[in-house]
């Protein structure tokens, strides 16, 4: 294991770059343990100056430090994406697996659940969410409504895979050379299934941070919580890019992009390492 | 073909059970809202103006009478239903006496030609640049063109929207940054209308779309680079075959199945609205409608539109699985 | 790679077929002649619905209640075209019998709807019989509460008899913001059922009829009557702008784009930065004041209030000391920027309020004393309005006034004084205690507030709520603010809430009568906690003193000067109390453009109205406004 990853370190650039902007944005999201000021407190530093030595990214219209408050909402941001992402990709790729390799009844149970999932609008449910909890809303509760949400979309891709995958020679082979249900899909299905997702895991954090910043910017959040969202929508709150401070939402948005980007590389190279074959058509 | 037409009507059942439990909850959730329209429209009947707080009492109670809110929920529920079957889903509540139907039919060719546009767009441009990065993945060009699509994906989408409105609507204003047409002007089939109509939607169609580039992408090169290591490609390309003709017949073909379905899906979803685009453009359609009957509580409207959608959605899924098995000859009806 | 090109091609054409159009938003009317001016109501869900009593059914601020409706009299939020009084459709002010059960109404001749009937008495019969016979009409409940029969005796005059004596029912026919409005008795009266009458196309009072109107709801496209000379605001010369747009503009950073783009010559509100970008980046625009702090002070009055029936709040020590927490300062910049005009007393500083109550009651201010059984303080600070005005001059320089009776006019005056150890000391008295840095209620559990706030809908309040929580938070009381969007309505109306920011006192303006907020206030009206309370008590607060000046207001006519003196009871009673904490006036960034038009009304040379467009007291502004010559 370990040597895999120094290998993956030393032979591979992506894979490299992108534990290094990773490792930037969560050395970065650490820092929040050690700032000067809670996150709620505004006007503990003069309003409104640009980024310079004495603040790094600036001060927002609230008088904070962008900085730390940045480390704060990066921070639980990572963690909202991470917990909705690993959520709902165990249930998207068990359901997935299952329906598409059994098949029959076991299939059109699963996907009776999972249409009713995927057809149900997840707007108005999250909204009037925000409405029942109330005073209640916290991030956390959100991620895991999220998680309960976001993962039928892609049990139907898995599945869709799965089903291919059934009717291929080597599932054959492998149900008459006696391997178990459990073994056929985690040793051959799965390899199939993995870039696949990886995929969906960029596009299910990518999708869960975006939903966040769509319900904050809409104003259905709890505000006391810094996160990208929220910080956004502060930000609109004092109109701050027609007021030309630019750095309020430049620096929250470059983090983001830093933790896609890094993201995206990791399961480029991992993807390779999982399946050789494409390794070889790198040359 | 009776294989077929066995699954056919099993898929039919299955659609058929979707939507009702899809309802169903929807009903569930809608009136677990604690907004009360009464209480809204009262509200706003006395946000700024006088009023005495004796008439209050009386206006509540003939409120409650017009909008048809007395009785119990299983009352309402019967009502829901007997109305929802004939396709009438009663009047609004934020709106009254305007029926659900009317505001959603005035809303709903908005959303659907801006997101049919846009999505239809996006997937085509996303899975051709997608497929060839996947087959030529040392083309350069390529690489740099998936590193663009990758960088704009994860950007949050207001704040692209509201880049894009920045840059087109203020610093080099040539094109229009609000509304679905422009002032006093008649909604119907002119140059002129249809010419506004159009540059009003280039924005919101350039801003989904660039946002929504980077997943199509993605998934279309992890697919294709996955199909082009089989054998079949190796012994194409051995045997001589055209590279275009094995990359559109052979790798394209096999690897846009799923995303097929993911197109098909986000077909059906649109009928959510994009909200967050309604909201930057101030274009119209049916997410400002939604957004709105939410915070007005109504909830008649607000289930109005999630039925629309859950029955979009859901034939857009069945549709998928009723076409999946002629598409793809690998995968037997069952 | 063709495929490239032909896209590219593609792109550029489409981008050159289409920026000759994008230029003008209105596509054949002479921008010239058009003013376009925001309405804060936004898209309007069902826009094809003109009948405006019917409750909520379409929209109220598209144009329709400012340019086409009317009805017997308007007071002026600010000083009026002709003082603050106008009568409209009436000739004169109302005729009370002695013991205010009748009220006598002379109507104004030659007035005529925009079809070209004349309006008449019978219009008012037909509009109150109406709303007398028919229930869930806007005005249905007021009418039915007050009316025990109405009458004409001749075309132009109306009587009505009412239910009890009350010597404000004028105030249902008389503008603050909206009234009830005349209907058209020859187009209702075939419209069947008037809950379900469209009245598309409206048929108008006012000097405007509708011209067009965009389905969708994000456009309202009015011009000018030909026989304008035949309405009321005639007496005043022709209205300006031959053409009046309202539209929804989107979220403030677009209405600040719009504007600077001179697209939109009204602004309804902007952020406090969008209103200092645009002062910064357009010439042509400008504010209320000329200078910081430009915003215009509604008679609103935002403040902390605290549902008083909750066991937290019952005791005046607790609220005295919360409000001795707060750094009005810091909440106005936290707020406003610190262009917030801040107001100690339970009435908005605006209008003829400053004179009326905030200058003469000064000096008992000065001296007003609190016991917190361990000393004696005197709370209010007079120099505060000054320190802010102050603090904001470094940089915002020589717009600042150095004046005081324009600091007073444009910042307020004093406010308390912060004071953490007087408000330990009365905490501790009612029975809370600090352990550590938490402080603790009388029954052990620890003090948490929650203050409820609105959220983006009003973005200043949420940061007022943010900032007043963080110093309550700072002095060891875990606070915190909740944000209730869409459900603030039934939250305040429901008790919902342990505190919110908000507003119970909103007041005439210009006329410095209280009851327009006052009478509600009366403990007769508090609901049972957990029953819907009626507007405007949302403290839920009972007092007997409070319940007597009330009832004396009851028996004085409007315009008694006794009312002012019992209007300063009412003020020295709840500054004793603190039911709510006072913050400051509701100013609205409406922000005006120059390019095409001139003469809007403003704070130094011609405050004649309120320029916050949603009022329908502006349709006064539209005689006043003229074309700029070009």
């Amino acid at each position: 294991m370990w040597r895999t990853l120094r290998d993956l370190l030393r032979f591979n650039r992506q894979f490299a770059a992108g534990i290094v902007l990773l490792g930037i944005v969560a050395a970065f999201s650490c820092l929040s343990f050690f700032s000067p000021y809670p996150p709620n407190d505004s006007f503990v530093v003069p309003p409104d100056v640009p980024p310079s030595w004495a603040y790094p990214m600036g001060t927002t219209s609230r008088g904070q430090d962008l900085f730390w408050l940045l480390s704060f909402a990066i921070r639980n941001t990572l963690l909202f994406g991470m917990v909705v992402a690993i959520l709902s990709r165990a249930l998207a790729l068990v359901i997935g697996l299952v329906a598409g390799y059994s098949g029959g009844l076991v299939d059109r149970a699963l996907m009776s659940i999972n249409d009713t999932f995927i057809v149900i609008p997840l707007f108005p449910i999250l909204v009037l969410f925000y409405f029942v909890m109330r005073d209640h809303m916290s991030w956390g509760l959100l991620a895991l409504m999220m998680a309960c949400l976001g993962w039928a979309y892609d049990a139907r891709l898995i599945r869709s895979v799965a089903l291919s995958l059934r009717t291929r020679e080597f599932t054959q082979t492998g149900i008459f050379s006696g391997m178990s249900t459990r073994q056929i899909l985690v040793e051959e299905h799965l390899p199939y299934v993995l870039p696949i997702l990886f995929s969906t895991t960029m596009n299910n954090i990518n999708w869960s941070i975006g939903l966040e910043v769509t319900l904050s910017v809409l104003g259905f959040t709890d505000i006391n919580t810094p996160t990208i969202g929220v910080l956004i929508y502060w930000a609109n709150q004092h109109t701050a890019l027609v007021a030309g401070i630019w750095w309020w939402l430049f620096f929250p948005v470059l983090l983001v992009v830093m933790t896609f980007i890094g993201l995206f590389l990791l399961a480029v190279s991992m993807n390779e390492h999982i399946d050789p074959r494409s390794r070889l058509g790198r040359s | 073909m009776p294989g077929y037409l066995v699954y056919l009507l099993t898929r039919l059942g299955q659609f058929a059970l979707v939507v009702f439990i899809g309802i169903n909850i929807a009903f569930i959730v809608t009136h677990a809202t604690p907004i009360d329209p009464v209480e809204q429209s009262i509200a706003a009947a006395t946000q700024f103006g006088s009023t005495s707080p004796e008439a209050i009492a009386l206006m509540r109670q003939s409120l409650k009478e017009l909008y048809g809110l007395e009785g119990d929920l299983a009352h309402q529920y019967a009502a829901f239903w007997s109305r929802i079957l004939v396709g009438n889903f009663g009047p609004s509540l934020s709106a009254f006496p305007t029926p659900v139907s009317v505001l959603i039919g005035r809303a709903l060719p908005w959303t659907v030609s801006l997101l049919v546009v846009s999505t239809v767009l996006t997937w085509v441009m996303g899975n051709l640049l997608g497929g060839l990065a996947g087959y030529f993945h040392r083309s350069r060009a390529l690489r740099l063109a998936g590193i663009l699509a990758m960088a704009f994906h994860p950007i949050p989408y207001y704040i692209v929207a509201f880049l894009l409105l920045i840059v087109f609507g203020h610093v080099w204003p040539i094109l229009p940054i609000s509304g679905g047409s422009s002032m006093n002007m008649t909604q119907e089939w002119s140059w002129a209308f249809v010419g506004s109509v159009v540059s009003h939607a280039i924005l919101p169609v350039a801003s989904l779309a660039l946002v929504g580039l980077g997943g199509w992408f993605m998934g279309m090169r992890a697919l294709v680079s996955n199909v082009v290591t089989e054998d079949y490609v190796t012994y194409a390309e051995l045997g001589g075959v055209a590279r275009r003709r094995i990359l559109a017949a052979y790798v394209m073909r096999n690897a846009l199945m799923p995303q097929v379905t993911g197109l098909a899906m986000s077909l059906g979803a649109i009928f959510n609205g994009a909200i967050i685009t309604e909201q930057v453009f101030g274009y119209p359609g049916i997410g400002t409608l939604l957004v709105s009957a939410v915070h007005a509580g109504d909830y008649s409207l607000v289930l109005g539109i999630t039925t629309v959608s859950i029955v979009a959605v859901s034939i857009a899924v069945l549709l998928i699985d009723l076409l999946y098995p002629l598409l793809d000859p690998r995968v037997r009806a069952r | 790679m063709r495929v490239w090109r032909d896209i590219a091609l593609l792109m550029v054409l489409a981008l050159g077929a289409t920026g000759a159009q994008a230029q003008g938003t209105i596509s054949d009317l002479p921008r010239k002649e058009t003013l376009i001016v925001e309405n804060p109501e936004g898209t309007i869900k069902n826009a094809g619905w003109f009948n405006i009593w019917a409750i909520n059914a379409g929209g109220q601020s598209t144009g329709l209640h400012q340019l086409g409706m009317d009805t017997f009299w308007y007071i002026d939020p600010q000083r009026g075209v002709d003082g603050v009084w106008d009568n409209s459709l009436a000739s004169e002010k109302p005729i009370y019998n002695a013991d205010f059960t009748e009220m006598t109404v002379k109507l104004r001749k030659g007035i005529f709807w925009s079809d070209g009937v004349e309006f008449s008495s019978a219009d008012v019969l037909f509009t109150i019989q109406t709303h007398m016979k028919t229930n869930g009409l806007r005005w249905s409940a007021p009418i039915q509460v007050n009316v025990a029969d109405v009458a004409a005796p001749d075309d132009s005059t109306i009587v009505f008899k009412l239910k009890k004596p009350n010597s404000r029912f004028h105030a249902l026919f008389t503008v603050r913001w909206n009234a009830m409005w005349m209907m058209p008795k020859h187009i209702f009266e075939k419209a069947g059922d008037p809950l379900k009458f469209a009245f598309d196309p409206p048929v108008t009072l006012g000097a405007y009829t509708l011209k067009s109107y965009d389905p969708n709801g994000k456009w309202f496209i009015w011009q000018k009557r030909e026989d304008w000379k035949r309405t009321t605001v005639a007496r005043f010369g022709e209205p300006g702008p031959k053409y009046v747009a309202y539209v929804d503009p989107g979220p403030p950073d677009k209405r600040v784009i719009a504007q600077l783009n001179h697209d939109l010559d009204i602004i309804h509100d902007v952020s406090p930065e969008g209103m200092f970008t645009l002062a910064k980046q357009s010439k042509s625009s400008h504010g209320w004041f000329a200078g910081f702090p430009y915003a215009h002070p509604d008679p609103t009055l935002p403040a902390v209030v605290f549902n008083t029936q909750n066991e937290m709040f019952k005791n005046r020590d607790v609220r005295w000391a919360l409000a001795l927490l707060i750094d009005i300062k810091a909440v106005s910049m936290a707020s406003y920027r610190g262009a917030a005009t801040i107001s100690a007393i339970g009435v908005p500083p605006t209008g003829s309020a400053p004179e009326v109550y905030h200058a003469p009651l000064e000096a008992w201010l000065k001296d007003f004393e609190i016991d917190t059984g361990k000393s004696k303080v005197k709370p209010y600070d007079p120099m505060i309005g000054k320190q802010i005005a102050d603090m904001l001059r470094p940089s915002m320089g020589e717009q600042i006034p150095t004046d005081a009776n324009e600091i007073a006019k444009s910042f307020g005056r004093g406010w308390w004084k912060p004071n953490p150890k007087a408000a330990q000391e009365l905490l501790e008295r009612a029975g809370y205690a600090k352990r550590g840095d938490k402080w603790y209620m009388p029954d052990g559990k620890p003090f948490v507030i929650k203050l409820m706030v609105e959220g983006d809908g009003r973005p200043v309040m949420t940061r007022a709520g943010s900032m007043i929580t963080q110093q309550w938070r700072q002095f060891g009381i875990d606070a915190s603010t909740v944000v209730a969007q869409g459900s603030m309505a039934d939250r305040r109306a429901a008790g919902d809430f342990e505190a919110m920011i908000t507003w119970s006192v909103e007041t005439w303006g210009g006329h410095p009568d209280l009851s327009f907020f006052l009478d509600s206030w009366h403990s007769q009206f508090v609901a049972a906690a957990g029953k819907p309370q009626p507007p405007r008590n949302w403290q839920r607060w009972s007092n007997a003193e409070l319940d007597k000046i009330i009832e004396q207001v009851r028996q004085t006519g409007f315009d008694d000067p006794k009312g002012l003196e019992l209007g300063r009871e009412y003020v020295k009673l709840v500054v004793r109390e603190m039911p709510t904490i006072p913050l400051m006036s509701y100013n609205v960034f409406t922000v005006m453009d120059d390019t095409y038009w001139t003469g809007y009304p403003n704070a130094a040379t011609a405050p004649y109205t309120d320029p916050v467009p949603n009022w329908a007291n502006t349709k006064y502004m539209m005689v006043r406004i003229k074309a700029k010559p070009q």
